[in-house]
């Protein structure tokens, strides 16, 4: 009975630290930059989506990993995390299957949080493999349901894609995209606004900042229906890793789930090109 | 969770599935009657779990309905079809919240009325205030699920604390001990998921008796936390009738021992009354009668004159004894009228009054030693008065030590006066009863069936030391005889 038992802290740190707007300042810049440049995101150069691939995820986890990191802790880990980060893109970039080599980002995700306790950013906790079941589970829902909607309606018609794009893909998402998202949405921001306030009010934070992520993600198609189907199941599919993480207080189930529905996701895009 | 629960989710799910499916087969169109049937899930759910149960299976049902809408939309565009499936998803979210919050508050309701009497049926025992705060732990515990509790009761400057080590100076629990004044604190901080912890005041009047602490993962919500003060106000108020039930408990019990004992007391003043009455009536006439004897004898016949010397002394003795009855008896009264016996003090010299005293017991067969320290101080006292102390002690000892027996009479000087002791070697007193031995009419129950007597002596020989301001003890032991002595102020 910790309200009766130990004193409380003294000051609390307040939940956007002035180091981590800058970050999240410069997320944004780079992504208008990314965003105004000619044609799509996806056709500009391989420096320019390099950068913005580093400097866009980098921020969050970055970020992420900074608000974890107890005081007086050393502050290695945002620079490997990001090193591993710019690696795994330039790799993925030059090189056939290069991709995998996303595989590295979580790896130095694991070390530098392990150097800061784990548990700031919901990893290191035990993983109760019914959550993640049920967070794969609801992926799989929100991803079929995605896929019977965009085929229906707005003619996205579900690419059967060779198995080394699908991995490309997954390696990203597992590596970069869906584990930014989740370190920072879920491990950082919702974490830090459960602590303050109630989960609906922390879980709409959450959402509402992970929407504006999604909105301003230059590899998004710029029409309005998938604006507003991107809108629509992110909010669910944040809700839903915010719920989970609330209950489990682990990022895996959160993370199992948006894996499996941003597959999906994958199967309906245009082609690369 | 629990079978019966995930069977009415399967169902719900279920319904939502048939009702879709005989949707597209049927009707599939955003403006067909089969969509109002998806109401009697979403109302099921939030009736069962409350308005997160309702939001969900709203959530289920426009998932489901979706794909006929839009597709409706594409093939159409926004027209009145579309309007019409707006207010359907808005009718579902809307029926699901409200019907999930109407349940959610009948069941807080009925919950809170339920605590409520648990709460006041477990301080209705008449139990100590640790075991009623423990009981009352338990029983809050077991009403709100889920979440840890803990109590801290005020008990004078002590704390009685349930669920908890102890209230930690600094703690929200100590703050709103202090305050008075409820906290909610979103993180209590020390694990993983958040605890939320909410602490009440448990007031009565307008003092904080305790406080209620309640700490769980889940957010306690607004209601939640009014059911809490309501609860904390109600508890407080219960512990505190509880305490003062107690103490009229313990004052009616009390005051039944007091009037026992008084009632005891006064059976026992009556019949010691009762026994002095026949025991001073013997004493008075002992002395009358010889008196009377020997004056008509001397009325009556002629004797010599050492008889005459010899029946005077006699008449003497027993006039003296008469006499000393009679001071006590009104020693007695003045004390008994919360007086204090007259005194005319000088300067006693207490070996001079102790040979003063024995010569009055010149007839009995003891022996007597007297010891005296030297040199003795002289006492600031009334000299009649030293004379009745000694000689009621010097009678006490030789009427309870055996015939022949020896009784000493010891003087030495004492703090700040004379300490005079006399020493028999009789049976010696129990221990329960030495401590009554100077209450006035007070006989030890041996000492009634053997020796005749009024219970007067020692209750005088004290009235008489304090009114001295000195002081008077009495030492003994069976069959170690009887030490009683007293202490004098030395004169200046």
């Amino acid at each position: 009975m910790r309200a009766l038992e130990v004193p409380e802290p003294g000051v609390r740190q307040p939940l956007f630290p002035w180091s981590s707007v800058a970050a999240l300042s410069a997320l944004g810049v780079v992504f208008a930059a990314v965003a105004w440049l000619p044609g799509e995101g996806r056709s500009a150069g391989v420096p320019v989506r390099v950068g913005a691939l580093v400097l866009g995820h980098g921020a969050l986890l970055a970020t992420a990993l900074e608000w974890a990191r107890p005081p007086g802790a050393g502050r290695a880990g945002p620079p490997v995390v990001v090193g591993a980060l710019a690696v795994a893109a330039v790799t993925a970039a030059v090189l056939p299957f290069g991709a995998l080599a996303f595989g590295v980002v979580p790896a130095a995700l694991w070390w530098a949080a392990r150097r800061l306790g784990f548990r700031a950013v919901g990893l290191g906790v035990p993983v109760p493999r019914g959550a993640v079941a049920l967070g794969a589970g609801l992926g799989a829902l929100l991803g079929a349901h995605v896929m019977v909607t965009a085929t229906m309606t707005v003619g996205y018609p579900v690419r059967v894609r060779a198995t080394r794009e699908l991995l490309e893909w997954l390696c990203y998402d597992a590596g970069a995209s869906v584990l930014a998202m989740e370190c920072f949405f879920r491990g950082a921001l919702f974490d830090r606004a459960q602590r303050r306030w109630s989960f609906a009010a922390a879980a709409a934070l959450s959402a509402a900042g992970n929407v504006a992520r999604v909105l301003v993600d230059p590899l998004r198609p710029r029409t309005v229906e998938v604006t507003a189907g991107a809108v629509f199941y992110i909010v669910l599919l944040s809700v839903t890793s915010c719920w989970l993480f609330h209950r489990t207080g682990s990022l895996v189930p959160g993370l199992a789930g948006a894996l499996v529905f941003f597959l999906a996701y994958r199967l309906l895009m245009p082609e690369a090109g | 969770m629990r079978p019966a629960a995930m069977r009415a989710e399967f169902g719900i799910a279920a319904a939502v599935a048939a009702i879709t499916g005989a949707m597209v087969l049927l009707d599939p169109a955003p403006a067909t009657p089969w969509r109002h049937l998806y109401l009697a899930p979403v109302i099921v759910g939030g009736l069962r779990r409350g308005p997160t149960g309702g939001l969900l299976a709203a959530l289920a049902a426009v998932l489901a309905y979706a794909p006929v809408v839009l597709l409706d939309v594409e093939r159409a565009g926004l027209g009145t079809q579309a309007g019409e499936a707006v207010v359907t998803v808005i009718l579902l979210l809307g029926a699901g919240a409200l019907s999930g919050t109407l349940a959610a508050q009948a069941d807080h309701q009925r919950h809170r009325y339920e605590t409520l009497v648990a709460v006041q049926q477990t301080l209705a025992l008449d139990v100590p205030l640790e075991h009623a705060v423990k009981r009352l732990h338990a029983c809050l515990a077991r009403r709100l699920p889920g979440a840890t509790v803990g109590l801290a009761v005020r008990d004078g400057e002590r704390l009685v604390v349930a669920g908890a080590a102890r209230v930690t100076p600094g703690s929200v629990g100590a703050a709103v001990l202090v305050s008075g004044a409820a906290r909610y604190v979103a993180d209590v901080g020390g694990a993983a998921r958040p605890r939320r912890a909410f602490v009440v005041p448990l007031v009565a009047g307008t003092t904080t008796v305790g406080v209620l602490a309640v700490e769980r993962l889940t957010d306690i919500g607004t209601a939640e936390r009014t059911a809490l003060l309501a609860l904390g106000a109600h508890v407080g108020l219960a512990l505190e009738n509880a305490r003062l039930a107690a103490l009229q408990r313990r004052f009616a019990d009390d005051l039944a021992d007091k009037v026992a004992a008084a009632t005891r007391h006064l059976a026992e003043a009556d019949r010691m009354k009762s026994e002095f009455v026949a025991v001073a009536s013997h004493e008075l006439r002992t002395p009358l009668t010889a008196l009377q004897g020997f004056s008509e004898l001397l009325v009556a016949r002629a004797f010599t004159a050492d008889e005459v010397r010899r029946i005077g002394d006699i008449i003497r003795s027993e006039t003296e004894r008469l006499a000393r009855i009679v001071s006590d008896l009104l020693d007695l009264s003045r004390l008994e009228r919360g007086m204090t016996p007259a005194l005319r003090r000088a300067r006693v010299a207490v070996d001079g009054a102790i040979t003063g005293a024995l010569a009055l017991f010149t007839r009995t067969t003891h022996r007597f030693e007297v010891d005296c320290a030297e040199p003795l101080p002289a006492v600031d006292a009334d000299p009649d008065a030293v004379d009745r102390i000694l000689k009621n002690l010097v009678s006490n000892a030789i009427k309870y030590s055996p015939p022949g027996s020896c009784v000493r009479v010891r003087a030495r000087p004492a703090a700040g006066g004379v300490e005079v002791a006399v020493e028999d070697e009789g049976d010696g007193i129990a221990a329960e009863e030495l401590t009554r031995v100077f209450e006035p009419y007070y006989r030890t129950p041996g000492a009634t069936r053997a020796v005749p007597g009024a219970g007067l002596g020692l209750a005088v020989v004290k009235a008489l030391v304090d009114a001295h301001g000195g002081s008077v003890s009495a030492e003994s032991g069976p069959q170690r005889g009887t030490r009683m002595a007293f202490v004098l102020p030395a004169a200046s």
